[in-house]
């Protein structure tokens, strides 16, 4: 049996109803079958008041082990280095995940916003926001950079706005199974059995990338969406077109393009007007090129695919 | 956007306008070839021109979208057709949805990106 504790920062709530959506295992099956005891959480704790400051002052006590503790959204350090803007039994919320984090065997933080401060965090950052380690790509955040949760292991983050069910179950099922051993987590302390591959891997518009045949409108089922529309899943770890949402589809696979949601610097440009949904471009060259890819090598690439493309490639395939 | 091949009547209408065009352009028509549209705000204002026009207006599209017989820029910087995103190499055809012309894969215009 694994003791859970899942607490919410600075958040939508979008990642709990990813995990409440959760199929394979399901969140019920995490329970029933994985041998996980969810202590409290925001839509399925019981305890209220006076008995939910009870329970998190066990936890950190020790009276309660706590195995997992699960942490969803920012932390919210304002007003001057507070915290009072996010109080939460009692007390500012960053308080509980210090001295919890500081007991717990494996500390998740799920979504961008608990990983690295996400969309609460886009400048000018009103709340103060940070991630649990990281505040976009520099590696810190509210924790420390030097921090370990009691297993060794420093925050497990499993980015995405929000992230996949399944890239939860089966995060927090191999740490309450005692496999946290094989994870091997990236430079950004992703588990690289979800983060190493790419958005494009898989992706279905593949063909089109290649042959550098762009889609020109939303929804389009012929082209691939990196050229115009602002596809970021050449430069994206994620496995969206791996693992796919609802069993069904991806962004991509729907004709919308990949934003990049599982990168530090998500939402990327600031959201500034004329970034999103758009490709950035330096004289008609996209800024951001496929991941190892230089501008000289995209350019004879380029010429040498559309030279090469069979008309195939600029037809609508998919016909009903 | 092209929805399956190609007719022959329609490669036939393709190739006259091609021609109209090529003889417009060598015969004096004065493109705004610069500034290219770089910049988001320039794509827009250009794109905006270019909406407002009727669809048939082709002299108004040559204008206002830049264009040029030749390719823009040289070397790696080289802007022609046949390597930008909205150019489809066998109708030789431009699918930008505000130009949607029949395009040679030398000649080049403003809005390009590759
Ligand atoms: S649509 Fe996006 S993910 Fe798919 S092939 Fe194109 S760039 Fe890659
Ligand atoms: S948008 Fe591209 S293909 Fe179309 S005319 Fe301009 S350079 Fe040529």
């Amino acid at each position: 049996m694994a003791n859970l504790l899942w607490l919410q920062g600075g958040a939508c709530s979008g990642n709990t109803m990813s995990f409440l959506n959760a199929e394979e295992p399901s969140a019920c099956d995490l329970v029933t079958d994985f041998g996980i005891n969810v202590l409290w959480h925001p839509s399925l704790g019981m305890e209220l008041g006076d008995n939910l400051q009870q329970m998190l002052r066990d936890c950190i006590s020790g009276k309660i082990k706590l195995d997992i503790f699960v942490f969803e959204g920012t932390v919210v350090q304002a007003p001057d280095g507070t915290g009072e803007w996010n109080r939460f039994a009692g007390r500012p919320m960053k308080d509980w995940v210090r001295e919890l984090s500081d007991v717990a065997d494996f500390v998740v933080g799920l979504g961008d916003c608990a990983t690295w401060g996400g969309i609460p965090a886009t400048a000018p950052n009103p709340t103060d926001s940070v991630g649990l380690q990281f505040l976009k790509r520099d590696h810190g955040g509210f924790l420390g950079k030097g921090f370990t949760s009691k297993a060794g292991l420093p925050v497990i983050n499993v980015p995405g706005c929000p992230c996949h069910p399944d890239w939860v179950t089966q995060i927090l099922v191999g740490v309450a199974t005692g496999h946290a051993g094989d994870l091997t987590l990236d430079e950004f302390q992703r588990p690289k059995t979800f983060f190493q591959s790419f958005t494009q891997t898989g992706c279905t518009r593949n063909m089109h990338f290649a042959y550098k045949v762009s889609a020109t409108e939303f929804g389009q089922r012929k082209g691939c969406l990196f050229y115009d529309l602002g596809c970021r899943g050449p430069m994206t770890h994620s496995p969206c077109n791996r693992i796919l949402w609802n069993r069904q589809s991806s962004k991509t696979r729907a004709g919308m393009p990949c934003m990049g949601c599982t990168e530090p610097e998500f939402p990327f440009f600031d959201l500034a007007p004329g970034t999103v949904f758009k490709t950035q471009t330096v004289m008609g060259v996209p800024k951001d090129l496929p991941e190892g890819v230089d501008k000289k090598g995209y350019v004879k690439l380029t010429g040498a695919a559309k030279a090469a493309a069979p008309e195939w490639a600029e037809q609508d395939i998919f016909v009903v | 956007m092209s929805e399956a091949r190609v007719s022959s009547e329609q490669q036939a209408a393709d190739k006259a306008l091609l021609e109209h065009l090529e003889s417009r352009l060598a015969g004096g028509l004065e493109p705004e070839i610069e500034p290219r549209a770089y910049s988001h705000e320039e794509v827009l204002e250009v794109v905006g021109r270019l909406q407002k026009l009727d669809s048939n207006d082709y002299d108004a599209k040559l204008v206002v979208g830049g264009f040029t017989l030749e390719p823009y820029g040289v070397g790696e910087d080289e802007q022609a057709c046949d390597t930008c995103m909205y150019y489809q190499v066998h109708r030789e055809f431009c699918e930008l949805p505000e130009l949607m012309l029949p395009v040679g894969p030398k000649w080049s215009c403003r809005l390009w990106r590759i």
